[in-house]
């Protein structure tokens, strides 16, 4: 079968200006001849996804997530390397693979702001060349999906953001799209429109089978919608598989919280960490591959009974954190 | 090509929605409008009755000026708009389109012009009819429309290419002021462009700020600066070598671009 996305070796480099300093001779120097740094943004990056996988696409600020998505979409050139998406090299087929690929950006908007989506919808249904009697359906079934009710009939500038964002992932899935990039959807979102929003993406992916490509610094997106991850990092790849894998690669520790009839535990075993004890409740990190987490039950029974205990993985923060800081020594190291 | 034409008047027409919910600017643009009739009737009439030499006739110049700020008022500022979308990054869903960005923005900005021109048109007539009680001739103004209308429609893609030099500079504010300038000089924005030194006429007649202000806005006074064929020809000419510049200049923007936030 023919992979949704395929990149292969591919790079892209920025030219920015230098500002020489903050002086006035600085300043002039810099008006007269500006100097530049090339940027690295991506670098020899390769990964490919299968149609109507849901994918996590992660990195730290800067590590090139936005110029591979836009690369994806065709809006931006790639230096070098090979990009293909849906069998369409984008930066030469942009125009034809616009029409089977939706973009959602969580920080922009397709919406004009003073009208209701309903007029945006309309204007995209042109854009996208599609039948008028299909584009109603269309606009009928996703607003039913995503429960938009009255909301596509209100000013933009009325919408809540959660509402608002509602309303721009329904334009950009209103071509029927076989690849939806996302890029921070849910970002400033609270907790019940991120709920929200992560369980109508991925009932989408899967009644439509719309391949997803997901970036997000929200772990609870990734968890959430996707079952892969690729990790970036300074514009290259650093992690490639299924989120559980990469947890359980990366996790070497548990969390384990016990409640005991005892006040405190004193607990002095290899690999054990008290983070906090008092008040009938001690807090654990247990390195799994130094003391297994049988002979901590042991021990605390030893000292007391227990009557009651939480265990935990370490949040995927850590996990992404952990990551970034072994790239960062390998990189500093070599 | 039918199907080109429908897609691009879905922009228009959404542009005109727009306007009709945006009603305080082009509010905002009569009231502007009106006062400045007001004020430069009133200045006109004060130098004639003080004996001082006025070279035309006060009620032509306040006509001239209303035809003038009517092709400037009517014509969107499409550069602000772009370049709101290239700093908010909104540039990015516009690009990735089954649409041309800079057709898209110019068929939208036509649509801001065909719900403004009409409305600015008839506060010009009435205003210009109220400070002088004279009227040009009919078949003057008839000239006038359909050209006053093409110069604002090459005014907005001149605005559209100012917009799209925001993809380097980020803020073209300064290039609109120096533009805004050269309308008074070149132009003829305020008194047609025979009051200005010769000089002025000369270096005026190399650049398209005549074909979009004192050339159509004298046919509502003299209709001898140029004939309508001759303007007609003018304007052609000016609209193409704007077609370029904008292709041109969006070309090079996309293969330099580097949007915010990656």
């Amino acid at each position: 079968m023919q992979a949704a996305v395929e990149l292969h070796q591919v790079s892209k480099s920025f030219r920015v200006r230098r500002a020489r300093g903050a002086g006035f001779t600085a300043r002039v120097f810099d008006l007269l001849g500006p100097e530049t740094q090339t940027v690295l943004a991506v670098d020899r990056l390769s990964f490919s996804i299968a149609p109507g996988e849901r994918v996590a696409f992660i990195g730290p600020n800067g590590a090139g997530k936005s110029t591979t998505l836009k690369m994806l979409a065709g809006i931006l050139r790639p230096d070098a390397g090979d990009v293909r998406v849906l069998g369409f090299v984008p930066s030469r087929q942009r125009h034809q693979l616009a029409f089977q690929i939706g973009t959602v950006f969580g920080q922009r908007s397709q919406l004009w702001y003073q009208l209701p989506p309903r007029d945006t919808f309309a204007l995209l249904g042109r854009v996208y060349e599609i039948d008028g009697r299909e584009h109603k359906r269309r606009i009928d079934a996703l607003t039913s999906v995503f429960e938009l009710g009255t909301l596509v009939d209100t000013p933009v500038r009325h919408l809540s953001l959660g509402e608002r964002m509602r309303c721009e992932i329904v334009a950009s899935l209103l071509h029927s799209p076989r690849m939806l990039f996302l890029d921070e959807p849910t970002i400033g979102l609270d907790v019940s429109a991120k709920a929200a929003i992560r369980e109508l993406l991925r009932s989408e992916s899967e009644r439509q089978g719309v391949t997803l490509l997901l970036t997000s610094h929200d772990t609870g997106d990734m968890e959430r919608v996707c079952k892969r991850a690729i990790v970036i990092h300074r514009g290259q790849l650093l992690w490639d598989g299924p989120i559980a894998a990469l947890r359980r690669s990366y996790l070497k520790a548990k969390r384990v919280t016990v409640w005991t009839e005892a006040e405190h535990l004193e607990l002095t075993l290899p690999g054990v960490r008290v983070l906090s004890s008092g008040s009938y409740r001690t807090e654990l990190e247990i390195a799994l591959e130094i003391t297994p987490l049988g002979q901590v039950v042991d021990a605390a029974l030893r000292q007391a009974a227990i009557r009651d205990m939480a265990i935990e993985d370490a949040p995927l923060d850590e996990v992404i954190r952990a990551l970034y800081a072994n790239a960062d020594t390998g990189s500093a190291s070599s | 090509m039918m199907a080109f034409i429908v897609k691009y008047a879905a922009f228009s027409r959404i542009s005109v929605a727009q306007a009709r919910r945006e009603r305080g600017e082009l509010y905002g643009r009569i009231v502007f409008f009106a006062v400045i009739l007001g004020v430069f009737s009133s200045l006109w009439r004060a130098v004639a009755e003080a004996g001082m030499p006025v070279a035309a006739d006060p009620k032509t110049l306040v006509w001239y000026l209303a035809a003038t700020e009517w092709i400037v008022l009517s014509a969107p500022p499409i550069h602000l708009d772009i370049q709101e979308a290239i700093r908010r990054g909104d540039v990015v869903y516009r690009l990735g389109r089954p649409a041309s960005y800079v057709i898209g923005e110019f068929a939208a900005s036509l649509g801001l012009l065909a719900a403004r021109a009409p409305l600015l048109g008839l506060t010009a007539f009435l205003c210009a009819f109220a400070f002088t009680r004279w009227i040009p001739p009919l078949g003057a103004l008839a000239i006038v429309v359909p050209f006053g209308l093409a110069a604002a429609a090459l005014m907005t893609g001149l605005h559209l290419w100012i917009g799209l030099l925001a993809f380097w500079l980020e803020d073209v504010s300064p290039v609109y002021w120096v533009w805004q300038k050269l309308m008074f000089v070149l132009g003829g924005l305020m008194m047609p462009l025979e009051l200005y030194p010769q000089f002025i006429q000369k270096a005026a007649a190399f650049t398209p700020f005549p074909v979009m202000l004192a050339d159509p806005a004298s046919f509502v006074v003299w209709n001898r600066l140029v004939t309508p064929g001759a303007l007609a020809r003018s304007l052609v000419i000016w609209c193409c070598a704007t077609a370029i510049a904008v292709w041109w200049t969006f070309r090079r923007a996309t293969s330099a671009l580097t949007i915010n936030g990656g």
